[in-house]
């Protein structure tokens, strides 16, 4: 087998630029860069609606409904195409259409890279970690608004058509973030490190996937100035189609967001499956990169329906096919059916990455090598697998075919089996520890102690009786907290506080690392396990009046609430703190892991290896005396190295880097 | 760059944030309709005299071509454009609705009978009535919007307005006065507890949209509204 190190194109097109100039040798401000998306986006904004409004004006159905959802839909299309183009997403397709040799280059060795087109995967990595915070915060800001209102069921702040405007848009919102909130960042950092690989399979997809995510913020966010939608984030025709302006926001904004996910999930497996080092066979994967085969192959399968799904409600509102609307020959379940179908892998691709970084962690600070390995990654197929054949629960109570609700209750109770799996192994890697609690430590307990509750009552919810009866109730909304902030918004923060010293090279301050746990650990419970309650009570989701009796519980939860929102501004000074005003050099493998990405050093270099490393073992042999190198970075004795890799590789043929 | 100038970037970066959000906050708590209060209105225990009108075209706002309620302040006699009004609980309200906007058959009959009034009738033109065949009204105009509170069981049709008169309103606010329009009138009583109590118009009236039940039907301040009665 021949193992590719070559470098990507970029690295022989051009070397780095000197300061201040782009590779074209003009001053780097006139290069393409962030300025020039928004200008090209705002242009082709202009250009759309222009367009939208010479097509469509003059049907009947535009003058009379006060705007006009052609001109939305081409001005949202052609912004975000003159985004594309305005950052260089295009330039390598249109310069080989043109039969030229595309013109590019290295990261420049500053911060200005942040704000390019950038096909170095750690450059990526980074935009994207900013971008799901940037997502994060502003979600965040919305779930203040909503808590806010629900202070007192009588007193409003606004009404009940603004208030389901800002659920819609902070479910949206966080459930755009959550789905890249992984994979994006730290998956498209790591990953290639962690299997041996200098490169991505394919670095202009990944820039692209990161610039069609950025270009989505915008795009939903307009939905606020277009007086938002109505459905909150599941859409749901034929409200859909009766939305105003704000649903075209929507519904171009969770394609362009889809079609970034399916980009980032195709380039990242493609990479995992194609670009492991010699040695590294799928028996000593990190368990880290098992949750990103797995989610990817989830994010590249599942969300090409979601698209589909969103064009579909596209031409509905524009070109009024009305495929969604029954009474003309449509089917609004098929918007339901098609949403699902996306919509529970989508809740795995929130849950694999999480269980991905805490079972990469808790070896680490148990010193003990991860408890059933193969266990654990047959657990996130088999969860992979069987989310593609649970969607109809979220339809019990839809009126759909009564004999398949036993079915739908039977694949989604099977698929607590595998979760338990992955569960288990952490248990297992726990069990008779010595812990060192350590920041990334105890938020990885913590995810398991909220994912206990989350889960327990997911199984509950799969069943038929109790579903019908909590359906659409503040249980379902505290329990879907529970899983995807609790399981993996605290999986995401340990990751974020176990491998910055290796991103960022610098130490974020213990003692505030710790505040931002507690404050965040107690603050979350406290706020999300009353609304189990107020559940029980019968108070439904989206609704912003409530039963004067559960005031007393809805503002516990909202004051909590207040408190859990502070507890990230713990985060925030800290980060900024440690990373800019006042960096502390990291050491160079602060927790004493074995992961391949800390034998490197720190900032890693371009294209990550000097040479490929061939792997010997898994990372995991912790606190024993006569554990396996995991790898060797210089390999001189090739014959040698292809032996040690326990012939399940055929003998790499390793190409000399330099 | 030294440490103080990063910590005023980013001091900086952080007032730009905390303004923005403080503008977009400010546009969430300013973007509902006001309400119109007819608690004091009238001494303890007199009836309230509640009057609105609906404009085919409101003229004004967000959405000036949507058809709209408005409501008339108890104090200045002029019409806000609202459809939230806040009224004495286990009070006499005595309704007068201007219609100023065009009429049509009734796509559902059942919409054309008075419910929830005091005698369960209305007056049109000064003329009592139990039910509007929007066939045939009296002025052969149809029904153009129904007062509608489905909780208090009330449901009054009002007939639609003669669109070819010369002083037919054709853009908001219209005037009583000058223009020509309809008059219904009628009474109900308020429930002795604090609520708010939705109305709305029963007749899919968004036009240029699905069914006709987006846009004003859906939106609060246009064909849907509240009577937030307080105890």
């Amino acid at each position: 087998m021949t193992v590719d190190v070559a470098e990507p194109e970029a690295a022989h097109a051009g070397a780095v630029p000197p300061p201040g100039r782009a590779a074209t040798g003009r001053p780097a401000w006139l290069g393409q860069h962030l300025g020039t998306a928004v200008l090209a986006g705002v242009g082709g904004y202009a250009f759309g609606h222009y367009l939208g409004n010479l097509i469509a004006s003059g049907y009947v159905r535009v003058v009379t409904a006060a705007w006009n959802d052609v001109a939305i839909v081409l001005g949202l299309l052609f912004g975000i195409l003159g985004w594309l183009a305005g950052i260089g997403a295009f330039n390598y397709a249109l310069a080989k259409l043109a039969g030229r040799e595309p013109v590019h280059a290295d990261d420049p060795p500053n911060w200005t890279k942040y704000f390019r087109y950038s096909v170095e995967h750690k450059t990526v990595g980074m935009q994207y970690l900013i971008m799901v915070l940037i997502f994060f915060f502003t979600a965040g800001l919305l779930a203040m608004g909503i808590r806010t209102e629900l202070l007192s069921p009588t007193t409003h702040i606004y009404g009940p058509g603004t208030y389901i405007e800002i659920v819609g848009e902070h479910g949206t919102m966080m459930m755009m973030m959550a789905s890249s909130l992984v994979v994006g960042p730290l998956g498209n950092w790591l990953v290639p490190i962690m299997i041996g690989s200098r490169r991505m399979a394919f670095p202009r997809v990944e820039a692209s996937s990161f610039w069609c995510f950025s270009a989505g913020y915008i795009v939903i966010l307009s939905a606020l100035a277009l007086g938002g939608f109505p459905t909150g984030w599941t859409g749901y025709a034929p409200l859909q189609n009766q939305g105003s302006a704000g649903m075209d926001s929507y519904l171009l904004g969770f394609g362009i967001v889809g079609a970034g996910m399916i980009l980032a999930g195709f380039n990242i497996f493609a990479t995992i499956v194609a670009y492991r080092a010699p040695g590294l066979t799928w028996g000593r994967l990190p368990v880290f990169v098992w949750g990103m085969v797995t989610t990817s192959f989830l994010l590249t399968l599942a969300t090409p329906t979601l698209v589909v799904a969103i064009y579909f409600g596209i031409l509905d509102r524009t070109a009024f096919t009305e495929l969604y609307v029954n009474a003309h020959g449509g089917s609004s379940y098929l918007w339901e059916n098609l949403f699902w179908f996306f919509g529970h892998p989508e809740v795995y691709i929130m849950a694999l990455p999480g269980f991905g970084i805490v079972a990469e962690i808790i070896p680490v600070f148990t010193g003990k090598p991860l408890f059933a390995y193969r266990i654990a990654a047959a657990g996130m197929v088999g969860v992979g697998l069987l989310s593609f054949f649970v969607w109809q629960h979220h339809l019990f109570m839809s009126g759909i075919n009564p004999d398949m609700r036993p079915l739908f209750m039977l694949t989604t109770e099977l698929i607590s089996i595998p979760t338990g799996f992955v569960y288990l192994v952490g248990l297992g890697t726990l069990y008779k520890a010595k812990i060192r609690f350590e920041p990334p430590m105890l938020f990885c307990l913590a995810m398991y102690f909220n994912f206990l509750i989350g889960g327990i009552t997911g199984v509950f919810q799969s069943d038929v009786p109790v579903d019908v009866t909590v359906h659409g109730s503040f249980f379902v909304l505290a329990h879907f907290h529970y899983t995807i902030l609790g399981g993996l918004v605290f999986a995401f923060f340990g990751g974020v506080y176990y491998w910055t010293p290796k991103l960022t090279g610098r130490t974020l301050n213990r003692k505030l690392s710790i505040w931002h746990f507690w404050t965040m650990f107690i603050f979350f419970n406290l706020t999300f396990f009353p609304m189990f309650l107020i559940g029980l009570f019968d108070q439904p989701r989206r609704v912003f009046e409530y039963a004067s009796d559960l005031t007393t519980l809805n503002d516990f939860a909202s004051v909590s609430a207040f408190c859990l929102g502070a507890s990230f501004i713990i985060f925030i000074v800290n980060f900024v703190w440690s990373i800019w005003i006042d960096p502390k050099r990291a050491p160079a493998n602060p927790w004493g892991s074995k992961g391949l990405e800390w034998q490197t050093p720190t900032p890693v270099p371009p294209y990550n290896f000097e040479r490929i490393p061939v792997v010997y073992a898994d990372p995991y042999h912790y606190g024993e005396a006569d554990a396996p190198p995991v790898a060797d970075l210089e390999p001189a004795n090739l014959a040698f190295a292809s032996a040690a890799s326990n012939g399940h590789r055929a003998a790499p043929v390793v190409a000399d880097a330099d | 760059m030294s440490r103080s100038g990063r910590i005023a970037i980013v001091l900086g970066l952080l007032a730009c944030a905390v303004f923005m959000i403080v503008w977009v906050a400010m546009n969430f708590v300013g973007s509902e309709p006001g309400t119109v209060s007819y608690l004091t209105a009238q001494a303890p225990g007199a009836p309230v005299h509640l009057v609105m009108q609906t404009d085919g075209v409101v003229g004004t706002g967000a959405h000036p071509t949507w058809v709209s309620y408005r409501i008339q302040t108890p104090k200045t006699h002029v019409f806000v454009h609202t459809a939230l009004v806040e009224l004495p609980a286990n009070s006499m309200i005595d309704v007068t609705i201007y219609q100023f906007d065009s009429g049509s058959p009734l796509r559902n009959q059942f919409f054309g009978r008075v419910t929830g009034t005091i005698g369960q009738v209305a007056k049109l033109n000064g003329k009592t009535f139990k039910v509007l065949n929007s066939y045939d009204t009296p002025n052969g105009q149809g029904v153009g919007h129904t007062f509608t509170v489905p909780s208090l069981n009330i449901n009054v049709p009002l007939e639609g307005n003669n669109t070819s008169k010369p002083t037919f309103c054709t853009k908001g606010p219209c005037s009583p006065v000058t223009q020509e329009h309809t008059t219904t009138t009628f009474a109900f009583r308020t429930p002795s507890f604090s609520g708010n109590f939705r109305f709305q118009c029963f007749i899919p009236c968004g036009a240029g949209h699905y069914a006709g039940n987006a846009g004003p039907m859906q939106t609060l301040g246009y064909m849907g509204g509240f009577l937030e009665v307080r105890a």
